[in-house]
């Protein structure tokens, strides 16, 4: 049984048909990369998976079960979790931006704080926790981004470039931590073209091109 | 020579703490407080759902509130004076020519601005804000608080300005506070008054308070502006 089984995704913008793929399948266990050129509809496509956008869809189930397509991200989140390719953290703190979903899923503070800690030290931002939010550099954000999803323990995961805009030395940090997500628990969807990533191994490739998907 | 003369004996009034003269000041600062601390809530909740909720009727109610806002205070404190009055619909509470009535109207004049710039705050938020929210598995009702959280300094503007607004106008306080010595005269109404008896001493003193007050304000603002716009 495929984790996530989407049919008959069309996307259009007014006239413009971005895609229109018959089927897709995504396995837990499985990573995959998808390339294709600028705005052949990468991001559009995670932002669909993740419900963050609407498409016309023939159906989608998750887990075998059938979700309506307009609750997608009400149903679905955070077992699916979509980062955006310059993640947004909350001006808050560091911590409390990790912490975030575990609250909203009604952990108790002395329960979360072990885990958010485990979290922090996965992605290596300890040290940054007294630092505000929106000082932090695009690697930083992105290790905060990852830790912040890794801690709720996703069935899938939606990364939008993650790689692109970073450094060299920021660039393999990242990587590295996507590497860890990549095993059997987990199903993780990079959109990208850094060769870094592109070594993945085992990971599918699915490819945007002319309006399919292949 | 006479205006150096008497912002002198301005100053050395509100030094020597006059106990007339500071419990003007405090009649101001403390409906002022009280009109803001009744209208923040409800006037960041329209604010916040003006922007963010799209339903029937919300541009008319979007149109009412940017009126509200360009209405002069002596036609609302006109209305209120008409509603409390004995012969209004309110007036068998007897509130007119009390603080509370005071309250009231500066409440009534501070509701447009909070709604208002709440609104636009609202409206610029970043819109990853909401979406990192949603895939984190927020509930509706804590993604708007979410939302509301990140433009916490941007509302903390809107009070500042708010209340801004109301400690320097004198219609309404006039209108339903009736410049009563002692209970319902504030700053403006006062300088209003000893203005008018020729008598400058006190009028320029509640005149430097209130200057004093504007610029704290402003720097308040200009502060919290840095805040929001940092990231
Ligand atoms: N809200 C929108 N309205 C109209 N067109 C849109 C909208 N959002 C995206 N598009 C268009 O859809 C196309 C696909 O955009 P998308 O961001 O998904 O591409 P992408 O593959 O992620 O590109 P890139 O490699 O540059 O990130 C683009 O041409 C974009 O202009
Ligand atoms: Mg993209």
């Amino acid at each position: 049984m495929s984790l996530m089984l989407v049919r008959g995704l069309r996307k259009s913008f007014g006239e413009r048909l971005l895609f229109d793929v018959a089927e897709l399948a995504l396995q837990s266990g499985s990573s995959y990369l998808l390339t294709g050129g600028n705005g052949s509809g990468k991001t559009t496509m995670l932002r669909i998976l993740a419900g963050l956008e609407t498409a016309q869809i023939g159906s989608v189930s998750f887990e075998g079960v059938t979700i309506p397509a307009g609750e997608i991200c009400t149903q679905l989140s955070p077992r699916v979790v979509y980062l955006h390719q310059h993640p947004y953290l909350f001006s808050s703190s560091v911590a409390a931006n990790v912490a975030y979903g575990l609250k909203a899923a009604g952990m108790a503070h002395a329960k979360r704080e072990a885990l958010v800690r485990e979290a922090m030290t996965w992605a290596g931002v300890n040290h940054l926790a007294h630092i505000a939010p929106h000082k932090l550099s695009g690697g930083e954000k992105q290790r905060v981004a990852l830790a912040r999803a890794r801690i709720l323990n996703p069935k899938m995961l939606l990364l939008d470039e993650p790689t692109a805009n970073l450094d060299e030395e920021a660039r393999r940090q990242v990587a590295g931590l996507i590497r860890q997500m990549c095993d059997n628990n987990h199903c993780v969807v990079i959109a990208t073209h850094d060769p870094e990533l592109m070594t993945l191994k085992d990971a599918v490739q699915l490819r945007l091109e002319n309006a399919a998907l292949r | 020579m006479e205006l150096l003369q008497s912002t002198a004996e301005a100053l050395r009034l509100l030094m020597a703490g006059d106990a007339e003269l500071w419990g003007i000041i405090f009649v101001s600062v403390k409906v002022c407080f009280l009109a803001l601390v009744i209208a923040t809530p409800p006037a960041v909740l329209l604010g916040f759902f003006l922007a963010s909720r799209i339903f029937p009727g919300r541009r008319v109610l979007i149109v009412a509130v940017q009126t509200l806002l360009a209405l002069p205070t002596v036609v609302i404190g006109l209305i209120l004076y008409m509603l409390l009055s004995r012969q209004g619909p309110f007036g068998s509470m007897h509130l007119l020519f009390t603080q509370q009535a005071m309250v009231i109207g500066e409440a009534i004049l501070a509701f447009p601005i909070l709604a208002a710039l709440t609104l636009s705050a609202v409206q610029a938020v970043d819109p990853r804000v909401a979406e990192t929210a949603r895939t984190l598995g927020a509930k509706p009702w804590r993604t708007s608080l979410t939302m509301l959280l990140e433009v916490r300094f941007a509302v903390m503007a809107a009070m500042v300005s708010g209340f801004g607004r109301v400690i320097s106008e004198i219609g309404c306080a006039m209108m339903v506070g009736g410049n009563i010595a002692g209970v319902t005269r504030n700053i403006t109404t006062a300088i209003a008054l000893e203005t008018s008896k020729g008598e400058f001493v006190e009028g320029i003193a509640l005149g430097i308070v209130l200057v004093i007050i504007a610029l704290t304000i402003n720097f308040g603002l200009a502060l919290l502006q840095g805040r929001g716009g940092s990231r």
